[in-house]
């Protein structure tokens, strides 16, 4: 049900009104020292986000219930605080300096109450409860921004980090070379084979050489995702060449019990290429 | 020839191409075996071609027919040879092998002539 407008939201809205000038030259000044030397944000930027800011915040408290948060008037400065810190973000800006902003509005408001001495005690610290509830809200809404913007950044990064680690390139007709480079975990494994199997099947690729150089540990689980790899490898009817594994990787796999004797391994890549071309029947000489 | 859900065609002097079809039921699979051997010794085969081009999945019931396939297939000196085996049959399959399989894979048939 809503409620009805309180004598401390008539109170703020008209210190708003009565201090605006005030309150607004503050904000902008403050904000153009926070982000003015990085370029986060321009100065006509600053006075537009001092004034929706204001003007939010009157609607705000204007409406029946200012702390509810599903109310249009809350919704509406959430996302206005969600999008200035998503831009921000995007301009390279510090979160930490948005929101000790965020704390300077609302010391702003408070000060500005201060002058005051027609505001009760009683009525200050509904205030102070009602700004604090507000701003914490605001908070959180920048807060939950700033994370989802992180996660999406992570996200990204993951996508490329996996399109890059996994480079399958048709070297030759029906030759695919795969460096592998890292560690091989479970999900990584199901990428590779997920595209290397794809790749087999609409290159008609009939040779796969598989470069480990740059594995540099192995455990039971890596060399098992290897075998994996290579055993898919050969039932789409293609070979599986494996090169550049290390001495201490050797090691580590004979003491691992892991038998690579249905696979073909070379010591380098250039090895594994010269064996793919001897199984395709292609002959490399010098012009 | 149809015989009990696969369809063999020969190709080749000595090749024998087998696509298996929906009505393939590998419950019982001695006397569908016997068929194929038959029909295998009659013309003669010495390679036979199974296409796996619409199996996007092997499960563990079916590798073992095809384990059983070849290696009745190898008591009487045929090769068996798995083609068209499609990538998500091979990722399926590559996961809970534990061994190679007793049968051959080629990509098709041309990339098999090709190396030979």
């Amino acid at each position: 049900m809503a409620k009805n407008k309180t004598p401390v939201n008539l109170t703020l809205i008209e210190q708003l009104k009565l201090q605006v000038g005030n309150i607004s030259g503050r904000i902008e000044a403050q904000g153009r020292n926070v982000f003015g030397d990085s370029n986060v944000m321009s100065t006509d930027e600053i006075t537009d986000f001092s004034i929706e800011f204001l003007e939010l915040m009157v609607a705000l408290l204007d409406s029946d219930d200012p702390l509810d948060h599903h109310r249009p008037a809350f919704r509406a400065l959430q996302t206005f605080f969600g999008n200035i810190s998503k831009q921000i973000l995007v301009r390279g800006g510090r979160m930490e300096d948005f929101v000790r902003y965020m704390q300077f509005l609302q010391r702003c408001f408070i000060e500005s109450l201060g002058a005051d001495e027609h505001v009760s005690p009683e009525d200050m610290r509904a205030i102070l409860l009602l700004l604090s509830s507000v701003f914490n809200e605001l908070m959180l809404a920048v807060f939950q921004t700033y994370l989802e913007e992180k996660e999406r950044t992570i996200d990204a990064q993951q996508r490329e980090l996996r399109e890059t680690s996994t480079p399958i390139t048709e070297i030759w007709d029906g030759v695919l070379t795969l460096p592998i480079i890292g560690t091989l975990d479970s999900s990584r494994t199901l990428l590779i084979m997920e595209s290397l199997l794809n790749r087999i099947s609409s290159e008609r690729a009939r040779a796969v050489v598989m470069d480990v150089t740059g594995v540099h540990t192995v455990d039971s689980q890596v060399s098992h995702h290897m075998i994996q790899m290579v055993r898919a490898i050969q039932l789409m009817g293609a070979t599986a060449i494996l090169t550049g594994i290390r001495p201490e990787i050797a090691r580590a796999m004979t003491s691992l019990n892991i038998d690579l004797g249905n696979v073909t391994t070379r010591a380098t890549l250039s090895d594994g290429l010269k064996e793919a071309f001897r199984l395709l029947g292609v002959v490399v000489s010098k012009a | 020839m149809n015989i009990g859900g696969v369809h063999l065609t020969r190709i080749g002097s000595d090749d024998m191409l087998l696509e298996p079809t929906r009505a393939l039921d590998i419950s019982d699979t001695g006397t569908l075996l016997e068929s194929i051997l038959e029909c295998l010794q009659r013309e003669k085969s010495l390679r036979l071609y199974y296409d796996l081009a619409e199996m996007a999945v092997i499960d563990p019931v079916y590798f073992a027919w095809l384990e059983n396939l070849s290696r009745a297939c190898r008591a009487i000196n045929v090769r068996i040879i798995c083609i068209h085996m499609q990538p998500t049959a091979a990722f399926g399959l590559a996961t809970f092998l534990h061994a190679a399989p007793s049968f051959e894979t080629a990509l098709d048939m041309q990339s098999l002539r090709e190396e030979s």
